[in-house]
């Protein structure tokens, strides 16, 4: 699995009060430790950068390639900030994010021909999130095509489903499980993301890492290309590079429906089976599910 | 061909609570069917109770239409109380509004020796209400539950602010509770699990807040309906707890109740019978003609 690393996000007050003052060593600390723990990508989340957009893009770019080769993902949708960004990139970059949204169709994605880039692609539409797996297919459909007719071919779309908190929406989260497992049937050769940690978003801080973890493990297995994650989350780089198969197996048994004696598992075990469950919409989310 | 109705079976039971002691108490729950699908299969041994409300001390800025059947008795909570047994309540709901600290805040002790008093006096089964203020009413209901120890009072409401103090009292008193959460399913069943790890989950009547027909009626009725699905279906053992709606004070306070009679009583009627088709087991009213009308609309049905 390509793991974009998520960490350099402008909401972490950490990271938006070292841009504003032009803190390097901040910066560049979280993008040595990810590309330490095994990330391909590194996501540059400069939010809307209303002051200074271009100038405030060049530095962050900068700053980061002076401490890894890793390529990186330009995260904002700010057209101006995001062909600043682009430009500046000594490696090929991720276009993060364009849309079906006609602002973004019109000034973002082209950005992604005109530099040669790998884009990613959002089911939203100027209507919204498309509420279930058969709006977002046709959503996507369209956009793609569009896309397509930009000069931009499949292989360098990589189309994001959204994911919305468990929390807020069960449905929600098992709609875009079917929807990566369909993804290579509607559109050949195209690639996929997921903003991973928004499915925890609103669940106890303490609690979130479970919930990410599983969740990439089951889209993985849907066939799910990449995520934007957090590659300091040991235990998720593990279970992505396979090192942690009774667990995998489990998550696919609960996956599959099989009968799953809980009393036989580790409490860890345990853990991971019920928070599959909660992600599958087989039982009822609320904030104490470990304890269910 | 010969048209065949499917008919459903299920695996999930909703538990059964009883309020109250002796020859008038009475239990709610039970079912393992869907509301009212007696077409299905399962049983549904105990049919939707009812409960009035009686008032602590005299309420104020009730429509004259509201008052008129309790003129008499709105100072002396028994006697009111008494009234509502003779209108066919089921049970009664005191309101220990005087408690509430933003208005005469009445100490514990005065309250809970109220509780008592009616209790004796009456026989029904009692639910008993605090002013809705976490800090006061885990004082308040703490104290009832030990003044009144054995009567196997429904007391409420339980939040998740003050679920610990009074789930002890009432447990160590022989008291039923209501655990309320704001209108999400998920916190609600979050509440149910930190509760059933301090009190008997067979003792906990659920509330997910009752809205009134076209002030976001809608909601609550999704949430009971999901609540009754999640535990008849799906044999969510954190959602088969009975169900509470108490629809009387947000109906008698939208201004459709307020302008006449009669609409008040069918406002409260709509809401009461919606909010039973959507799964409430017991449903506290204000009004005796909505009881009378509400017992016969199902009744009919």
């Amino acid at each position: 699995m390509i793991i974009i690393g998520e960490n350099i996000h402008i909401i972490s007050k950490e990271v938006s009060t070292a841009v504003k003052e032009r803190n390097a060593k901040v910066i560049q600390d979280l993008a040595i430790a990810q590309t330490k723990a095994g990330a391909d990508y590194l996501d540059l989340n400069i939010g809307p950068a209303r002051k200074n957009p271009e100038e405030t893009v060049e530095w962050l770019v900068n700053t980061v390639q002076a401490v890894s080769d890793l390529p990186l993902s330009i995260d904002t949708l700010n057209p101006i900030a995001m062909e600043a960004g682009l430009k500046a990139s000594k490696k090929r970059p991720l276009l993060n994010s364009a849309s079906g949204r006609t602002d973004s169709k019109e000034k973002t994605l082209p950005l992604a021909k005109k530099y040669n880039t790998a884009v990613v692609l959002s089911v939203l539409t100027d209507k919204g999130c498309p509420p279930d797996v058969e709006s977002r297919t046709e959503s996507i459909l369209d956009t793609v095509a569009y896309a397509n007719e930009l000069g931009i071919p499949n292989e360098d779309i990589w189309v994001d489903p959204i994911v919305l908190p468990v929390s807020a929406d069960q449905t929600q989260v098992t709609a875009d499980l079917e929807f990566i497992k369909i993804l290579p049937d509607i559109l050949p050769d195209i690639k996929s993301t997921v903003g991973l940690s928004n499915v925890s978003n609103g669940t106890p801080e303490e609690l979130r890492g479970i919930i990410n973890r599983t969740y990439l493990m089951m889209l993985k297995r849907n066939g799910l290309y990449s995520a934007i994650a957090d590659p300091l989350d040991a235990e998720l780089m593990a279970l992505d590079q396979g090192k942690m198969p009774d667990i995998i197996e489990l998550i696919h048994k609960a996956m599959d429906e099989e009968h799953i004696v809980l009393s036989s598992l580790s409490k860890k075990q345990r853990d991971y089976v019920k928070t599959a469950q909660i992600l599958l919409g087989q039982t009822l989310y609320s904030h104490s599910w470990l304890e269910d | 061909m010969e048209y065949k109705a499917a008919v459903e079976s299920y695996t999930g039971k909703v538990r059964e609570v009883a309020i109250g002691k002796g020859p008038k108490a009475l239990k709610i729950g039970g079912e393992n069917a869907l509301p009212f699908h007696f077409f299905d299969e399962g049983s549904i041994p105990n049919p939707p109770k009812f409960a009035l409300q009686v008032f602590d001390s005299p309420p104020e800025g009730w429509a004259k239409w509201v008052l008129e059947p309790f003129q008499d008795v709105i100072s002396d909570p028994v006697k009111w109380a008494k009234k509502c047994l003779d209108y066919g309540a089921d049970a009664i709901c005191l309101v220990l509004e005087s408690t509430d600290p933003a208005g005469k805040n009445a100490p514990a002790e005065g309250a809970a020796q109220l509780v008592k008093k009616v209790a004796d006096a009456v026989g029904a089964p009692l639910i008993v209400c605090g002013s809705k203020d976490d800090k006061k009413d885990a004082q308040v209901l703490s104290k009832v539950a030990e003044v009144c120890k054995g009567e196997n009072l429904l007391l409420g409401p339980v939040v998740k602010e003050n679920y610990e103090v009074i789930a002890k009292a009432a447990a160590e008193n022989g008291h039923a509770i209501i655990a309320q959460s704001p209108l999400d399913i998920n916190l609600m069943k979050e509440l149910n699990i930190k509760l059933s790890k301090v009190f008997p989950a067979d003792r906990v009547v659920i509330d997910p807040l009752s809205s009134a027909l076209g002030y976001g009626m809608e909601y609550t009725f999704t949430i009971m309906e999901r609540t009754k699905q999640t535990g008849v279906i799906f044999k969510d053992a954190q959602t088969q707890m009975p169900i509470i709606a108490d629809v009387a004070g947000e109906c008698w306070k939208t201004k459709e109740a307020k302008e006449n009679k009669e609409q008040g009583i069918l406002w409260e009627g709509m809401t009461a019978i919606s909010l039973l088709l959507a799964g409430a087991n017991l449903v506290v009213l204000r009004h005796p003609e909505t009881l009378k009308l509400v017992r016969e609309t199902i009744k009919q049905g």
